[in-house]
């Protein structure tokens, strides 16, 4: 082979290996993400109802106002006028941030789980895990979108959890473990809708499935 | 005080009234549900909890979670009675609204228990619109296109709602319906329906985390009448099948034949030399057996079958005679023991022909061919017979030892014209002796009989077990005139009387005659005394080859089949011989210095000398 030759052919794998890299396209990339964060949302509610089924009354009454969420600073469009104009990158920079925001408490709740005071305890700890690492896996599948977007900034808020337990009683740990997983399932929703509106946007070779 | 009192008391009498009246405060009302169909806004319905009697308002009221601030319903009307709509600006996701219900009349106001609602969980579309089934013919056979239209409010187009669909199809008849899942796409295709069958479809959606919509309205669809490419296949093999089915048999029809051949091959059936099988479906197997008689096989190693024996055969009574034919016949019959396996003895114990021949000689025919002497001597080799006949006379056997009878009918003295026995008939001969003797006997002197002992014949028929009823075709002449006047009544009187050999014809047939047959013609031999032809030797075949020549005297032994010292000898040598005869050890053939063969060693000789 000549020094030409092997010149091209260097450049040839070495185009090769970061297309392969960076081949996901977006769509794709986003198409995951939604995916993903679908099932941490359908995965809360069913955790919400499986604490639901055995809640004393008295907890309702005790329960925290959601507006006491530790994320309820972060600004987010309300409604679709709203979340449409949003740019795409600062849509994402609002899923980020939010997901981001609950891998500690999340952390908590899956330590917390297996101590619970509740018949579904077992189930329960089981799904909070399963929750955990979905996190962590759309974390990092955000991490790609957010490479792949190209944007000029990465303004992420920081949510910060201070929390470190539930609580002493099992009453009130119940009540908290609750509190905090509505506060999740809501802001699971957000983050789906996000992406949702995201992977739409982008998507516009596939028209049918938006 | 007394103001407060008296209002107090008025108010408890207005009440009193009021309610004698039926009229009362409203009831409490309640929130019944809250829906939102595309996640921008949402309507909520209550019901009354009761009028009481009086025209009663409800108002809803409403505040968010994060304020105080109450707001009333916007809109009453929008989405019917007892509704509240919240339009697109009223509407904010993510936020708690808790609702009341406030029930007032002219009486009072109830209010309503309050419920906490975020939007975004209560989100249910409506029903997809335009609902089309078509069917579409495919190679593989038809099938039924379901397409349908979003709902119209839902804007999925941006992503903000995802909706996912789902359809079901039935016959009318049906119960239950048959479910699909579309996803979010808008059309499906429906496999496996039958034929000429019609088909109810409808079709619902549901956001990706809310509630399902309403089904839409039925839309009907007609599978066409059609042959599935299965069955259309199936029948072909069918009929392919059936058709070679159908050559199959056809051919084997045509050729049954060769295929029974084939399939059954024949079995060979016995191909016996002179096996009748007929005979052995009629059940007797003696004549059967007697077909299997082969003259001269095996060869007797005792070459006592060669002697050949004078027998005495003395004119019994002839009833004593016939009795004894019968007897003859009976016990021949009696001692077909399983033991005589020896088929060439079954010619000659055939009592049938026995009867058979007594009745032809009684009549008289011409028909005594009863050359048993055709059987060849070595029939007659027979048995040793431990028992004695002494008491008959000639009996051939002696008390102890062993003896040869050799029932040999010998000729009447007057060349006959004698009659072969047919040689395949091979019939005995000597069970004939009875009738020849019938026959012979009124020519007691011209004629020599041999008296066979029936007893000696049925030791014979036991021990024999040499098939020797070979064809040698010896002759016997008998007197025809003697045979033909067959006289019952006459005794035969017991007279002896030689017979020799006269000659041997190339056919191994011995002519005899008496030796007091005055025709007899010399056979060239010195001792013309003494008319034994002498035996020259014994061949394989237990044929006696006998000399032309005897040069010496006739200082004989020779084979006699029966004590011939109870007679009265012609011949001085046959006392010689019979005495010489008499203590003679127990031996084989013995040739004799004149060539004669002396099986006297093997007679079992009677005391009687």
């Amino acid at each position: 082979m000549t020094q030409g030759s092997r010149l091209c052919f260097a450049v040839a794998v070495l185009m090769c290996a970061f297309v392969s890299i960076n081949g996901v396209g977006l769509n794709d990339l986003l198409e995951r993400a939604s995916q993903l964060s679908d099932k941490l949302h359908s995965l809360s509610t069913s955790l919400t109802n499986d604490l639901d089924s055995h809640f004393p009354p008295v907890g309702r009454v005790m329960m925290p106002r959601p507006s006491m969420c530790h994320t309820s600073s972060l600004q987010v469009p309300n409604d679709k006028d709203q979340a449409l104009k949003v740019p795409e990158d600062e849509l994402l920079s609002l899923a980020r941030s939010l997901l981001l925001a609950w891998s500690d408490p999340l952390a908590l709740l899956s330590s917390e789980a297996s101590s619970l005071a509740h018949p579904e305890r077992n189930t329960i700890d089981s799904k909070t895990k399963e929750l955990q690492e979905n996190i962590n896996s759309l974390g990092a599948g955000l991490e790609h979108v957010f490479n792949k977007m190209d944007s000029t900034s990465d303004n992420l808020s920081s949510l910060p959890f201070y929390t470190n337990s539930l609580g002493q009683d099992k009453t009130s740990r119940l009540v908290n473990f609750h509190f905090l997983l509505s506060c999740f399932r809501r802001d699971s929703h957000k983050i789906d809708s996000f992406l949702k509106v995201l992977r739409c946007r982008a998507a516009k070779k596939r028209p049918e499935m938006c | 005080m007394r103001n407060s009192g008296a209002m107090l008391i008025l108010t408890f009498i207005a009440i009193l009234i009021l309610q004698a009246a039926g009229v009362s405060p409203p009831g409490k009302p309640r929130l019944t549900s809250c829906r939102s169909p595309e996640k921008e806004t949402f309507t909520c319905w209550w019901e009354p909890g009761g009028d009481g009697g009086l025209p009663t308002t409800y108002a809803l009221y409403y505040h968010l979670e994060n304020s105080e601030t109450v707001y009333e319903c916007p809109d009453y009307r929008t989405a019917g009675e007892n509704s509240c709509f919240f339009n697109k600006n009223d509407t904010s996701l993510w936020v708690n609204y808790n609702i009341t219900v406030v029930a007032s009349n002219a009486l009072g106001k109830n209010i309503s228990d309050p419920v906490e609602v975020d939007v975004v969980y209560i989100v249910q579309p409506n029903t997809p619109e335009h609902v089309t089934a078509v069917v579409v013919h495919d190679e593989q056979g038809p099938f039924v296109r379901v397409s349908w239209e979003k709902p119209r409010t839902a804007d999925t187009r941006s992503g903000w709602i995802t909706l996912l669909y789902q359809l079901r199809v039935k016959q009318e008849k049906d119960k239950e319906w048959e479910e699909y899942n579309a996803g979010m796409q808008k059309y499906y295709n429906v496999f496996s329906l039958h034929p000429d069958k019609e088909y109810m479809v409808q079709v619902r959606c549901k956001p990706d985390h809310g509630f399902w919509s309403e089904w839409t309205q039925t839309t009907y669809v007609k599978m066409p009448d059609y042959i599935t490419r299965e069955r259309s296949l199936w029948i072909m093999i069918t009929i392919f099948f059936v058709f070679i089915v159908v050559i199959l048999t056809w051919t084997l029809n045509v050729k049954r034949n060769s295929v029974k051949l084939c399939l059954l091959p024949a079995v060979p059936g016995p191909k016996i030399k002179g096996f009748d099988k007929q005979l052995l479906k009629s059940g007797k197997s003696e004549e059967v057996f007697n077909t299997l008689v082969i003259q001269g096989f095996p060869p007797t190693t005792d070459y006592d079958n060669l002697l050949v024996e004078y027998l005495e055969v003395f004119d019994n009574e002839e009833q004593e005679l016939v009795l004894d034919g019968k007897d003859l016949s009976e016990d021949c019959m009696k001692s077909k023991s399983p033991s005589d396996i020896d088929s060439g003895r079954g010619s000659c114990d055939s009592h049938t022909l026995l009867l058979e021949k007594c009745m032809d000689g009684r009549e008289g025919s011409g028909s005594n061919q009863h050359q048993y002497s055709q059987h060849g001597e070595t029939r007659w080799a027979s048995t040793e017979s431990s028992e004695s006949q002494g008491p008959e006379p000639g009996s051939p056997d002696s008390a102890n030892g062993r003896g040869k009878t050799w029932p040999v009918v010998f000729s009447s003295p007057q060349p006959q014209p004698h009659h072969h026995y047919p040689v395949g008939a091979a019939k005995p001969a000597y069970h004939s002796v009875p009738e020849i003797l019938n026959h012979l006997s009124p020519h007691a002197m011209s004629s020599n009989y041999h008296q066979l002992n029936h007893q000696d014949i049925l030791q014979q028929e036991r021990r024999f077990s040499k098939p020797a009823c070979r064809h040698s075709q010896s002759y016997n002449q008998f007197n025809l005139d003697g045979i033909d006047t067959s006289a019952p009544g006459v005794a035969p009187s017991p007279s002896l009387e030689y017979v020799e050999v006269q000659r041997v014809n190339p056919e191994n047939m011995l002519l005899l005659r008496p030796l007091s047959d005055p025709n007899r013609e010399p056979e060239g031999s010195d001792c013309t005394r003494e008319d034994y032809s002498k035996v020259k030797e014994v061949t394989s075949n237990n044929i006696l080859l006998l000399q032309r020549d005897m040069s010496h005297q006739c200082v004989d032994d020779y084979s006699q089949a029966d004590q011939c010292t109870t007679q009265q000898p012609p011949h001085p040598c046959k006392p010689a011989v019979h005495q010489s005869n008499s203590g003679m050890p127990q031996e084989a053939i013995r040739v004799m210095g004149n060539g004669y063969v002396d099986s006297t060693v093997l007679i079992n000789l009677a005391p009687s000398t």
